[in-house]
């Protein structure tokens, strides 16, 4: 089998961020961008994902630097508050706007 | 992910959260009562003390909600700050709450004295006009906070408000109902919205159980 050539229409397929296009972490970005800031429990009900779950993703998203976790208390509670940061918010309108352009490029 | 992606209905579910515990419904029936109950009140306690004893009624109702919000509502559905254009659409809300409030406290107030006593004898003549005015402004106000709040149910309290006057006024004139018809259509839009908000906090206490914090 030769090389397939490549198509120049589909470089910025490449172009996509995976840490934000995975569906869950995709959610919770979602959530975040419209948003000041959150907590864990306000994101879980509203992406149905379990804590877990949630956590894991929220971990994936610190690391890379897209979310930030404000520790501190409600009370004698421990509540962690979520916001998203400017870096963050920044990668999220970089993916919207490689997204739009993919899915228009797309023959119909 | 089976709607959708839009930011803009993302953003109107977080938005419309904080209104699926129904307590703003229980609040905003209970001040609704006041035009049902202070007329028969006025009869034992005087017209001003009829209107008067609800303000530290409502200041219970609004803190028990306060209550309710912060050890009940808010270890199940969680908290979140909204952003800047929600934030400035919620004081535009406050400021319509506090404007609507303070001119039907008066209104309110106003009728009650009106209530029991012969047309032109009153403080203010219980007349039409002034029933439509009412409702008109009932509409006007809880219009203006359903579409602030993208809130659809108040624009159906607003129009049972707004209804409430002439269709009380209707029965207090083919059917002699007491007090202009007040109590039995003022008190059922109330009866309305406390039921509507109880029915949205028991949904809530059902469908979304304490989450354990697990430290995180």
């Amino acid at each position: 089998m030769g090389d397939v050539p490549s198509d120049p229409r589909l470089n910025s397929l490449a172009k996509i961020d995976q840490v934000i296009h995975a569906p869950a972490r995709l959610m919770i970005l979602t959530y975040l961008y419209v948003v000041e800031s959150a907590d864990y429990v306000f994101l879980m009900r509203l992406t149905g994902l379990t804590w877990g779950n949630l956590a894991t993703h929220l971990n994936k998203l610190e690391e890379t630097g897209y979310v930030e976790v404000q520790k501190g208390f409600n009370g004698k509670k421990p509540q962690s508050t979520l916001r998203m940061t400017d870096q963050g918010r920044a990668a999220f309108r970089a993916y919207k706007k490689n997204m739009v352009q993919i899915l228009d490029d797309l023959p119909d | 992910m089976n709607q959708p992606l839009s930011l803009k209905s993302a953003e109107r579910k977080v938005f419309q959260t904080t209104f699926a515990d129904g307590l703003l419904d229980i609040f905003m029936g209970c001040f609704v009562l006041l035009f049902a109950v202070a007329p028969f009140l006025s009869e034992s306690m005087g017209d001003f003390w009829s209107s008067a004893i609800f303000l530290p009624f409502w200041g219970l109702v609004y803190l028990a909600i306060w209550l309710i919000r912060k050890y009940v509502v808010a270890p199940r559905l969680g908290t979140v700050r909204f952003s800047q254009r929600r934030k400035l659409k919620l004081r535009r809300f406050s400021l319509v709450m506090v404007v609507t409030n303070t001119l039907l406290l008066i209104l309110g107030i106003l009728a009650v004295i009106g209530f029991g006593k012969e047309a032109g004898s009153g403080f203010i003549d219980i007349s039409s006009a002034y029933v439509y005015l009412l409702g008109l402004f009932l509409l006007v106000g809880f219009s203006v906070a359903a579409h602030l709040l993208d809130c659809p149910r108040f624009y159906v309290y607003g129009l049972m408000l707004a209804l409430a006057g002439p269709v009380g006024e209707w029965l207090y004139i083919d059917y002699g109902a007491a007090h202009h018809g007040f109590p039995i259509t003022f008190g059922f839009t109330a009866a309305v919205m406390i039921f509507t908000g109880l029915a949205l906090f028991i949904r809530l206490l059902i469908n979304n159980p304490p989450v354990d914090g697990q430290g995180i």
